[in-house]
């Protein structure tokens, strides 16, 4: 933040002149707008031609440009043609790049924050999450870069209830069991919209489910283990690990996650204590 | 609030941040409305604007930066692009290459510039037009001098 804050104040947006707001390059000339200026600077060349042009000259520069490019994360950037009207304009917001940005590291780095195996064990799925949506959502709209993915949601959301029902008796099957099948069910459900991101994005779900927690507390605990921001988190981390101090199985189930095929009902005493 | 207004008073405070940055541009808003602004330019050293302080009045459209600013001359000046009666400009940004990287700071430089280096070839005053045209150099200075001196300088005694 300092950093950007810093840059606008010396070059601001040569149409607002205001601070850059979502920066955006011209393709050729690489000057920068805030994009919604560009935009629209765009869309009042466009209107005195009677097509679509193929291109818009700099406003600074005067070169001939064919497509604006947005929300460089460090690893990739969209590119909208001018021809093309800009689409409809989704554009991600901060959060939406954090989450995208765990996808860019490996998984698994923040599965130390919550206790996975306690989930499946203590069967703590069996308890609604209302924030799941909501997550959902942001995931699916970061990962397919797209504003409309209402429908994928509810699928994802259809196949997770319908394997919740399916497995509310108890001591029918072991957590691994029920935990793989989760991952396959997600996998089919969620593989036609995101490809390749899919296996990461299953477990990503499935941290999320574990650690209870809502999203600004998840996505701040989860800063904390990618080393985002050392302090301001340090608190909810702290307390994350209180709680899971709590729990006097955490620490042998850690150690060995095979073992001891079925314990819920053990763990049970903590679902009711929460 | 608008994108017009809020860039406006960016200007307004840059301009009242820079003021001596152009000691030949004095730009003024309407305290009363932000889309009025008048400006005084300096006529050119080695024209025959020189030593003339010349008055423009901006009328800023809603669109602005999107649009271009319209400007004319309050003062009277005889240069084959300005309209002698009305004081209308004929320069190419302020209509077709209009760019919103314009300020209206810039345009007045553009202006000063244009003040310079007239272009015969769009005339909006035609006997200006005609004589630069026609290669009569000293009659069109001469005309533009006395012109600067009966307009646009401040009268003595």
């Amino acid at each position: 933040m300092e950093l950007s804050a810093a840059s606008q104040g010396t070059n601001p947006c040569p149409i607002c002149l205001g601070p850059i707001v979502q920066e955006s390059y011209l393709d050729t000339c690489f000057h920068k707008f805030c994009y919604n200026c560009i935009v629209q600077w765009t869309k009042v060349v466009a209107s005195k031609q009677s097509l679509l042009p193929s291109s818009v000259k700099c406003p600074l520069c005067k070169r001939e440009n064919y497509s604006l490019i947005r929300g460089f994360d460090g690893t990739s950037f969209e590119r909208l043609y001018v021809n093309q009207n800009f689409g409809n304009g989704f554009f991600l917001t901060k959060a939406h790049k954090c989450r995208l940005q765990c996808y860019h590291t490996e998984p698994g780095i923040a599965n130390a924050a919550f206790d996975v195996s306690r989930y499946w064990k203590s069967r703590k799925y069996l308890q609604s999450n209302q924030w799941l949506q909501s997550w959902l959502k942001r995931e699916i709209q970061a990962l397919a870069q797209d504003e409309d993915i209402e429908i994928i949601v509810h699928h994802i959301l259809g196949v997770f209830d319908c394997f919740l029902r399916r497995n509310e008796q108890k001591h029918v099957k072991t957590p691994e069991i029920i935990r793989e099948e989760f991952k396959a069910l997600v996998s089919d459900a969620a593989r036609p919209f995101i490809a390749a991101r899919t296996n990461h994005f299953v477990d990503e779900m499935e941290l999320f489910l574990a650690s209870g927690l809502t999203i600004e507390a998840y996505d701040q605990v989860y800063a904390e283990y990618l080393g985002w921001n050392n302090s301001s988190a340090s608190n909810i981390a702290a307390a994350v690990e209180r709680s899971n101090e709590n729990t006097p199985v955490a620490e042998g189930s850690n150690e060995s996650t095979t073992i001891i095929p079925d314990l819920s009902i053990f763990y049970e005493y903590y679902i009711g204590s929460d | 609030m608008q994108p017009s207004r809020a860039r406006l008073f960016k200007e307004y405070k840059e301009v009242q941040k820079e003021k001596a940055a152009d000691p030949d541009i004095q730009l003024v808003c309407d305290e009363s409305n932000i889309f009025k602004w008048n400006a005084l330019i300096k006529g050119p050293s080695e024209t025959p604007y020189e030593g003339g302080v010349f008055q423009l009045a901006f009328s800023v459209p809603e669109q602005y930066p999107l649009q271009p600013p319209q400007v004319r001359f309050l003062t009277k000046i005889f240069h084959p692009n300005v309209h002698f009666k009305t004081g209308e400009i004929c320069l190419d940004i302020l209509k077709n290459a209009w760019s919103p990287a314009w300020t209206l700071q810039s345009v007045c430089r553009a202006i000063i510039a244009l003040m310079a280096h007239p272009e015969a070839d769009s005339p909006l005053n035609c006997d200006s037009g005609n004589l630069l045209r026609s290669g009569d150099i000293r009659g069109y200075q001469a005309m533009a001098r006395m012109y600067t001196r009966l307009a646009a300088m401040p009268k003595k005694g």
